[in-house]
């Protein structure tokens, strides 16, 4: 039986959240000032406990020790779920990317690399690793900030990045390779792409559809912004 | 410590939006979570912690 990652946190997460409920609601019920040094000591199998103590491991486990667990997976669930194709288009923003990208008559550079395979999976991350929730703590911030205007929805459409994209991301694959060696307008750019004074597109055609196919209004947003299947 | 009640019910709101974010994945959920309940959990933690501290100097342990 193969579990993912994925179920793997839905199921840790949703035993982590109730446990965390149900000592929270015990411990909101408590009075600690009246639980008396002669209470009833608790069993707990191995040991027997005081009451008073038990019930300040209680607030203990429940405010800082479970919380902190639920933090860390639902973080975890969030750093690797903008890795995934569905985590992108999760906005609808970005359904013009991924709809073209899987779109097989479609020529831009993401759709090419999708159709021949290029890669496999995550691949809006592989070309974009650098950018949002999966990039530095920078591109974090950035992540959070385009997170907060999209469930705001203070954006218009279509989105432009204001971010340079970096060569890098290109070359982390193709540098190196016989086929881009062979191109002698790569060894004499060579400097010009990794310093980024000259972006890759420049040459490769557009990576996605163009801002006027991704505005309302246009012939293909509909056919864009349909749902992914 | 008499209370913990306002702590409690922060941690249980957070609670349910971290669990609506992982079961529901998707901007929205998110954002609850991010936004909101990474804070509640953080005031919880807080308030707890800041009750325990003045129990302790109240009891001289500090």
């Amino acid at each position: 039986m193969n579990f993912d990652f994925l179920q793997i946190v839905m199921v840790l997460g949703t035993l982590l959240c109730v446990l965390g409920v149900i000592l929270c609601i015990r411990t909101a019920g408590t009075r600690f000032d009246q639980i008396e040094a002669g209470d009833k000591d608790v069993n707990l199998g191995v040991a027997h406990v005081p009451a008073l103590a038990f019930a300040k491991l209680m607030a203990f486990a429940s405010l800082i020790v479970l919380p902190a667990g639920a933090v860390f997976l639902a973080n975890y669930h969030t750093f690797e779920g903008v890795h995934e194709v569905r985590g992108c288009a999760g906005c609808h923003v970005m359904l013009p990317m991924a709809n073209d990208m899987k779109d097989p008559k479609s020529g831009t550079l993401a759709a090419r690399h999708y159709k021949n395979r290029w890669i496999a999976e995550n691949q809006c991350y592989h070309c974009h690793s650098d950018y949002g929730l999966s990039g530095n703590l920078e591109a974090k911030m950035t992540g959070f900030r385009h997170l907060a205007r999209y469930t705001t929805r203070t954006y218009h459409e279509p989105i432009h990045a204001r971010v340079r994209f970096d060569n890098q991301n290109c070359l982390n694959c193709h540098a190196g390779t016989p086929r881009f060696e062979a191109v002698q307008s790569h060894k004499t750019a060579h400097e010009k792409l990794v310093s980024n004074l000259m972006i890759c597109l420049n040459c490769h055609g557009q990576a996605h559809p163009t801002s006027v196919q991704r505005t309302p209004g246009s012939d293909d947003y509909a056919r864009l912004t349909e749902k992914l299947k | 410590m008499r209370l913990l009640r306002w702590e409690a019910f922060c941690a249980i709101m957070g609670f349910a939006l971290t669990q609506v974010f992982i079961l529901v994945p998707g901007p929205y959920p998110m954002a609850l979570f991010t936004f909101i309940a990474q804070p509640l959990f953080a005031l919880a933690a807080v308030g707890y912690l800041v009750k325990v501290i003045t129990d302790l100097q109240r009891h001289r342990s500090l």
